[in-house]
């Protein structure tokens, strides 16, 4: 403990010897020369908090800036895993600013004993070590805050400049988001001051003198808790997600808030597996054979991280949330890319698109024409006529207390589109003989589309009134089809008479064909152009706007929710956006259009996970190395100690390396495979399936994996590199 | 000058209590020499610490220069350590930051600023222990015979009633500890300093009036020195053999 506190001081002297002008007299003066004195301790906590806060203040920044907020719809799985992401990156750097503030104070302790031995009362050491910690805490925690936007617009420009740019890309920031940054700083800044407070107060002084040295070793708790850590993972992951559906279901209430609690065992288990890592190592499980010949294996390197367990097991956790939070932002793309593109590619058409008939939308002979100056044919040209009624349905009503709710079955509930038995065998070429009374309705081919109506009882025209009481026969499978809403065939018969007398608002018309040869995207967004220019205001609604749920609510004297609701608008005027593209009712289907423009109609989603991946990778990899310098120059006099008893270069070297090795290995191993794992559970547990393009996308996210492997492994080897520099060994 | 009564003290492990002090009964007089011997785990530095103010004691009763320490407020106690006591402690506990001046000058400068009886005092004590060529050099800088020399000037420059040693020559070599105990000895003949120590060491311990020898939270005995170090010596070494040939009959 004395060599390495001369050591420290050794290296400290340098920087201090020659700034000494004259004698300090004061105590404010003598505080002073010991701050200069303590820098490399100061700096330390300053690059924490500043790194901390700087994420916090970054995320934030991008998470409520308009540009983020206009895409991301409120309520959907985007935003919540946003949302999700974030909080634990804010937890992780809690954690990791708490740390901080403890090692700051641990370095500091002996300072402060000494000077309490020597009979400083608290009153006396209180108000300098309080204006040292404000001012280190605010200044890093205000540089932090400052730095994180001008971090969120390099990302941005970056991203803009080398991958991809759009119309929705100019990235705007409200100052709403510093109220989360400030509230950070308060939190690291108090939990500072009252540190400081807390180190002056103390009793036994002796106590606050060696504080510096004394081991933190974790409470061992076996070889077993290691397995039992992995099994208490996979049955939190599964309990804390299953559990609101479950609720739903057993209780017909909205799951409360406090079910998030059920998620607790997979925290249990990370402190188990953390724990198992760093006390007994991987290679140590229980009923290994030549478990006795592992024992004296990294035995060192195992017990330097053992005797500082506390901190690196709560390093360790940390790393390993923030690997998972980059695993589920960057997870995001491929199987986004992939499920878009195999649907893209499996369309049985080149071109679709559907308009009501009361819309003056360019024909056959313009759309061929505009075809032919672009220098391509079309063929496959096929129209039909489809109509739009009310549907019954079972509806989900709330009971007065806004938590419960329950299933009511209502004749006119909802849109739904028609088409005759006729109309579905003209676009798909597939026969279907439905008897009235019955209607099959229209999916993908998986049956994995949650949006669909099984319990239609009663079909009605909403211009006549006319109802027909029908039941759900089955299902049709057509991926181009399928995006209509609530697109379901009925008999002839049925058809016929629902059509009877209907206005042209609720008549529509389909049309699909193929570019004969090879396709031009010119003339694919030529005609989008034409397309959208030709609709008048009344089809600027969204894909999620029912226009039966409208008539029902004017009916009964009520205004409809999706009139005053900011995130159902769409509109012309920003035709361009990808809010638009995602959510226009009638957003036609052309196959090189849509691939084409896929990444700048998703830019700012792509966005907003690659920055947070990165965000989050970046923090892992800097603890992990910061943590890494801790246990290797806190320890620095064990590799003098081993030199000295002859241990060769190649020993200490691999003392280093498995010194590193755990301390990356593990966080990145548990969090990569945990979120691979849970990303699977979430594909399966939405359908009850693994869909084709989401094993495409899990294959691609495995790629993903193994490149965040590559990565953790260059820093590791970097980390090792540097270590050995600084211990002097090779 | 110092008197202790009945002193207990206990340490907690979880819910096992392990008496350190089972009711200590000694005093100190004015300009006495007094060093406390006996093995590890004995109690020994347990007792300095309670002395010192550094730790608080359960049961009985410590006088320094006819002020009772039990009762004191935290700013009382500090006031104690800062103008009562001067500390000397195994691993000298300088401020690696401040210079060896500066370092003599931290009892003074925690009292308020430093005025020139202060300066004029910390360069009669370097000189008198031989370390003024080090004045300003840093801890970092200087060997560990002279940072102890440096820490014994420091205890000093309060005039203390009583300094307090911990171990004073533990990370020593022989000449660095000859050099220390003589300091000592300086600060006593010049200064009428009282001191106390806590050793390991029978060579340091043979230089004092009279050694305490403590076993198992008890004084085993008091000895006395009669004039000759070397036989003071020779009876300090047979009195811990004893002791040790009790431990291993029992």
């Amino acid at each position: 403990m004395m060599r390495e506190h001369e050591t420290q001081a050794e290296m400290e002297r340098t920087e201090t010897e020659h700034t000494v002008a004259e004698p300090v007299r004061t105590m404010q003066k003598m505080e002073q020369k010991l701050q200069r004195a303590g820098r490399k301790q100061a700096k330390l906590y300053l690059f924490c908090n500043f790194m901390a806060l700087m994420i916090v203040s970054g995320y934030a920044a991008l998470m409520f800036s308009p540009t983020i907020q206009t895409v991301f719809p409120p309520g959907g799985d985007s935003r919540k895993q946003m949302d999700m992401i974030f909080f634990m990156t804010l937890a992780g750097c809690v954690v990791f600013t708490l740390y901080a503030t403890g090692l700051f104070f641990r370095h500091k302790s002996r300072q402060l004993g000494i000077l309490m031995a020597l009979g400083a009362s608290r009153k006396k050491l209180f108000p300098g070590l309080f204006r040292e910690v404000f001012l280190l805490s605010s200044l890093s925690s205000i540089a932090g805050i400052i730095a994180g936007f001008p971090l969120v617009w390099l990302i941005w420009s970056a991203f803009r400049v080398f991958l991809v740019d759009s119309s929705d890309m100019v990235l705007r920031f409200d100052l709403r988001c510093l109220f989360l940054s400030f509230l950070f700083w308060l939190l690291v800044t108090g939990f500072a001051c009252m540190s400081a407070r807390r180190y002056v107060r103390r009793t036994n002084i002796m106590e606050v003198i060696r504080e510096e040295h004394i081991n933190e070793p974790v409470k061992e708790l076996g070889r077993w808790c290691g397995p039992v850590g992995v099994v208490l993972i996979i049955i939190g992951a599964a309990l804390g997600y299953g559990a609101p559906g479950i609720w739903m279901d057993v209780m017909n209430a909205y799951p409360p808030a406090w079910l998030g609690i059920l998620y607790v065992p997979v925290f249990v288990g990370l402190y188990m597996v953390m724990l198992h890592a760093v006390v007994n190592g991987w290679r140590n499980l229980p009923g290994m054979s030549g478990r006795k010949k592992n024992l004296y294996k990294n035995i060192i390197s195992r017990s330097m991280m053992k005797f500082q367990g506390k901190q690196t097991v709560n390093n360790l956790i940390i790393v390993t949330l923030l690997v998972a939070g980059a695993c589920f932002a960057i997870f995001y793309l491929p199987t986004m890319t992939s499920s878009a593109m195999l649907k893209y590619a499996e369309r049985s058409f080149d071109y679709f698109y559907e308009y009501r008939s009361d819309q003056n939308v360019p024909d056959k002979a313009t759309v061929e024409a505009l075809a032919e100056e672009h220098g391509i044919a079309l063929k496959d040209w096929e129209t039909c006529e489809y109509i739009t009624v009310g549907a019954g349905g079972n509806t989900m009503v709330e009971e007065a207390d806004g938590k419960h709710f329950h299933i009511e079955y209502q004749p006119v509930s909802c849109e739904m589109v028609l088409l005759s038995e006729d109309a579905y065998a003209r676009m798909t070429g597939e026969t279907v003989d439905i008897v009235p009374g019955a209607y099959l309705f229209v999916t993908d081919k998986e049956e994995a589309s949650v949006n669909t109506n099984e319990s239609a009882g009663h079909l009605t025209s909403i211009t006549t009134g006319k109802q027909i009481e029908t039941e759900f026969a089955g299902y049709l499978h057509d991926d181009l089809l399928m995006g209509i809403r609530m697109l379901a065939v009925v008999s002839n018969e049925d058809y016929m008479l629902l059509a009877e007398e209907l206005s042209d608002e609720w008549r529509g018309v389909m049309v699909r064909f193929n570019a004969d040869g090879k396709d031009s995207y010119e003339f694919a967004r030529d005609l989008w152009y034409r397309f959208v220019s030709s609709f008048d205001k009344s089809c600027e609604i969204s894909v999620h706007y029912d226009r039966v749920d409208k008539v029902m609510a004017d009916e009964a004297g009520e205004e409809y929710w999706a009139d005053s609701d900011p995130f159902m608008e769409v509109s012309y005027e920003e035709k361009e956006s990808s809010s638009f593209k995602m959510n226009w009712r009638y957003q036609p289907k052309f196959r090189i259009l849509d691939i084409n423009d896929f990444l700048v109609t998703m830019a700012v989603f792509f966005m907003m996970f690659l920055f947070i991946f990165i965000v989050c990778l970046t923090t892992a990899l800097v603890i992990c190395y910061t943590r890494c310098q801790t246990i290797a120059l806190n320890n620095r006099y064990i590799f003098d100690d081993l030199k000295k008893l002859g241990a060769s270069q190649a020993f200490l070297e691999k003392e280093v390396r498995s010194q590193c090795g755990n301390v990356f290995r593990t966080p990145a191993f548990v969090g990569m495979a945990a979120m691979y794992l849970y990303y699977g559970m979430i594909l399966y547990v939405n359908d009850g399936q693994i869909v084709s393009s989401e094993i495409i996308g899990m294959g691609v996210c495995l790629g993903v994996l193994f490149l965040i492997g590559l990565l953790f492994y260059f820093v590791y080897r970097a980390t090792v590199r540097t270590l050995k520099k600084q211990l002097q060994i090779g | 000058m110092l008197y202790v009564k009945n002193l207990y003290k206990s340490y907690e492990t979880g819910k096992i209590k392990y008496p350190v002090l089972k009711g200590i009964d000694f005093h100190v007089e004015k300009g006495e020499f007094v060093a406390v011997m006996g093995p590890s785990g004995s109690g020994k530095t347990t007792l300095l610490n309670c002395i010192s103010c550094y730790i608080p004691f359960e049961e009985g009763e410590i006088t320094l220069g006819g002020k009772s320490l039990a009762g004191l407020s935290e700013d009382g106690l500090a006031r104690i350590r800062n103008e009562k006591l001067g500390f000397v402690f195994q691993d000298f506990m300088l401020l690696d930051g401040l210079t060896v001046r500066e370092n003599i000058l931290v009892p003074r400068i925690v009292q308020g600023e430093v005025g020139v009886d202060a300066e004029a005092l910390a360069n009669e004590l370097v000189s008198l222990f031989g370390i003024g060529h080090i004045m300003n050099k840093y801890p970092a800088e200087i060997s560990g015979g002279e940072k102890q020399r440096a820490a014994v000037a420091r205890s000093l420059i309060n005039r203390p009633l009583m300094i307090l040693a911990d171990e004073p020559t533990g990370n020593l070599d022989s000449k660095s500890s000859r050099a220390v105990i003589e300091a000592f000895g300086s600060a006593r003949e010049k200064m009428k300093a009282t001191i106390f120590m806590v050793t390991h060491d029978s060579f340091a311990a043979s230089f004092c009036d009279r050694v305490i020898l403590f076993k198992d939270g008890n004084i085993y005995r008091q000895l006395e020195q009669t004039g000759n170090r070397r036989e003071f010596q020779d009876e300090l070494l047979q009195v811990i053999k004893e002791m040790s040939d009790q431990e291993v009959s029992i």
